[in-house]
């Protein structure tokens, strides 16, 4: 039976991509692109441009041994997701793949349009009202559910699912399948049985948490993490890297409003098209905030009739990720390539300061922390070089309060307002990619570093504060779990390559290491819903 | 000869004949997860995947699979490559660690 799915499945899903098959290659090339599509192009990139990996063009591949290239394909990498494909490609097909790639230069960006979307949308459930009021398993809170994006070993297949977790037992409570490797988790602020899952092929799932199904889901474009939902769970807003596009769904009907291309000048002075990076909804107004990473500009989208743009140039060179402040007022964005993060007014649409940040600050969502009366931002910052630090700030004063040192890069720091730790994630590729260090809020310095095993990323508080959640990400193949207080080992959940963690906490606290109560005052303050 | 000096004679007997507690479990886990895990998992392989399972598998044939592959008495483009460079602690050390996992 498994066989007759293995050589059926291929050749359906073949003459699916060609017609959806972006690019005009050659006849003879349609073979083996129908591969790199169905092997490759969620990770390196329907243009072969790269994406989560690097791209494979005559560009790139230039000097490459096709012997290495090879070896590379078939055994895989093990300091990288890169899975071995022998038994899984023939030899002619992996060879093929090579001189074709080899030969090939990266593809123009292809389009997806608003009727593409369209057209796209699935209805899994019609009716909505049939649903259950609620949960259909036991759960006290819903806040104690917490998503992980599991990745599945090939980026694709059984493996690829958003796995729901009850942070009280550690139990699993549900399981969606996303056909390619689930990305990112976001929840509804406003009505907590839905979840919006986004795939490393830019599909989005619309789940029903109460059920543990997909209701709806739509296709924003080839790839591209960015995911936000509005503060009122009426609107979600997509943003692709390829191509460069960005769409405004209605949440309910997951049906698109308006798309956005995504261009302008960046902070060099060229015009330029460019990749979306973050996208957030903020508690504090009705609006999107998009970072264009290559125009260096983030925009500011108002969710009203025409859905208008306010453009903030300037920003910095390759922007990426981002976290909120003060209520959602601040947003604080990750430059790479000039090494800082720059505080955005949200209400003044403007630019406050830019911080200095470690080398390739990679903030992964962020953290906040109230101490001592101060506001404290934690950024991440993932390169590989000399001064490898995690960056603090204090966010009243717009000012660098300390770099703390760690042993490697870093890509996400989780921190919750009960817990006496901000954990960081160290991804240096060698022995340190086991390990996640443990900052002390109060003294700012390593206190503790775990061995999780595998390479282990993507920490996250249980919204309780009580346990901390890492995934062992690939060749772990399990998510651990850690008393936040003891550091004991409590738990551990087994599924293929786990990479993001999230906790439907976050909505509560907007971002991690916020107290709930903090963002209620704040808002009160403010006026905010 | 009393009681407990016999068993412990016994139990003492028992280890150094007992293979598994020749190998250590912990040194095994950790050259599996740098050698064997990328493709059989360090638990189980991907359901994806092609590879099989090393999971509660006897002890003496992993040990010697892994042997044969190692002195390329057995083909394999792939595990002739992988193996190639295991000792015969590293061998006892992975198959230790397989053979000890429980199967679901």
């Amino acid at each position: 039976m498994k066989t007759i799915k293995k050589l059926l499945l291929p050749s359906v899903i073949t003459s699916l991509a060609s017609l959806l098959l972006p690019i005009n290659a050659p006849a003879a090339d349609n073979k083996i692109h129908h591969l790199y599509e169905e092997n490759c192009a969620s990770c390196h990139g329907s243009d072969l441009g790269g994406f989560i990996a690097p791209g494979l063009n005559a560009d790139t591949l230039k000097g490459r041994s096709t012997t290495s290239l090879r070896t590379l394909i078939m055994a895989g990498s093990f300091d990288t997701l890169m899975p071995p494909f022998y038994g899984r490609l023939a030899d002619d097909d992996i060879r093929g793949l090579i001189s074709y790639l080899k030969a090939t230069p990266k593809q123009p960006n292809p389009t997806w349009t608003i009727d593409d979307i369209k057209a796209s949308v699935k209805v899994y459930v019609k009716d909505e009202s049939t649903l259950p009021s609620k949960p259909i398993y036991q759960l006290d809170d819903i806040n104690n559910i917490i998503g992980v994006a599991a990745r599945g070993k090939y980026g694709r297949g059984e493996g690829s699912k958003a796995v729901f977790i009850n942070s009280v037992t550690h139990k699993i409570i549900g399981e969606i399948p996303t056909g390619t490797a689930a990305h990112i988790i976001d929840y509804d602020p406003a009505n907590p049985r839905w979840a919006y899952v986004k795939n490393d092929t830019a599909e989005i799932f619309k789940i029903d948490l109460y059920s543990m199904q997909i209701v709806r889901s739509v296709k924003t474009g080839f790839n591209g993490p960015g995911l936000g939902v509005s503060r009122d769970g009426k609107y979600i807003m997509a943003g692709s890297y390829v191509p460069h596009n960005a769409v405004i769904l209605d949440a309910n009907t997951l049906e698109p409003l308006k798309t956005f291309e995504l261009e302008g000048i960046d902070p060099d002075g060229k015009q330029v098209s460019s990749d979306s990076g973050m996208i957030i909804g903020t508690p504090f107004a009705d609006i999107f905030a998009i970072a264009l990473e290559n125009a260096g500009q983030v925009w500011v989208v108002d969710l009203k009739e025409g859905f208008p743009v306010t453009r903030i140039e300037n920003v910095g060179r390759h922007l990426h990720d981002a976290f909120l402040s003060h209520g959602g007022s601040k947003l604080m964005v990750a430059s790479y390539e000039d090494s800082i993060v720059t505080a955005i007014d949200l209400k003044e649409r403007k630019i406050i300061k830019k911080l200095e940040a470690g080398c390739v600050p990679h903030v992964g969502g962020g953290s906040v922390v109230e101490v001592d009366g101060r506001t404290l931002g934690f950024g991440t910052n993932f390169g590989d070089c000399d001064k490898m630090v995690v960056s603090v700030w204090d966010l009243d004063k717009m000012e660098v309060v300390k770099q703390v040192p760690v042993s490697g890069g870093t890509e996400s720091p989780a921190a919750h307002a009960n817990a006496p730790y901000v954990a960081v994630d160290i991804i240096s590729k060698d022995r340190r990619a086991r390990t996640v260090q443990l900052i002390d809020k109060k003294s700012l310095d390593v206190v503790k570093t775990l061995d999780v095993g595998g390479h282990a990323y993507f920490p996250e508080y249980s919204a309780d504060g009580k346990f901390l959640y890492i995934s062992a990400g690939y060749n772990g193949d399990e998510v651990v779990v850690y008393d936040s207080n003891s550091l004991e080992k409590v738990a551990s959940i087994a599924m293929e390559s786990p990479a993001g963690i999230f906790s439907h906490g976050r909505v509560r606290y907007m971002t991690r290491g916020l107290s709930p109560d903090e963002l209620a005052k704040r808002d009160g303050d403010k006026g905010a819903k | 000869m009393n009681r407990s000096v016999l068993l412990c004679a016994l139990t003492l007997g028992l280890m150094s004949v007992n293979p598994v507690n020749a190998a250590v479990i912990f040194a095994g886990k950790e050259k599996a997860m740098a050698v064997c895990s990328h493709c059989h998992g360090i638990v189980t392989p991907s359901a994806d995947a092609p590879f099989p399972s090393l999971a509660g598998r006897d002890f003496n044939y992993l040990k010697s699979a892994l042997a044969q592959y190692r002195d390329k008495t057995r083909k394999s483009d792939l595990m002739n490559a992988i193996a190639g460079s295991l000792t015969d602690n590293d061998i006892s050390n992975i198959a230790a660690y397989y053979a000890g996992l429980k199967t679901k």
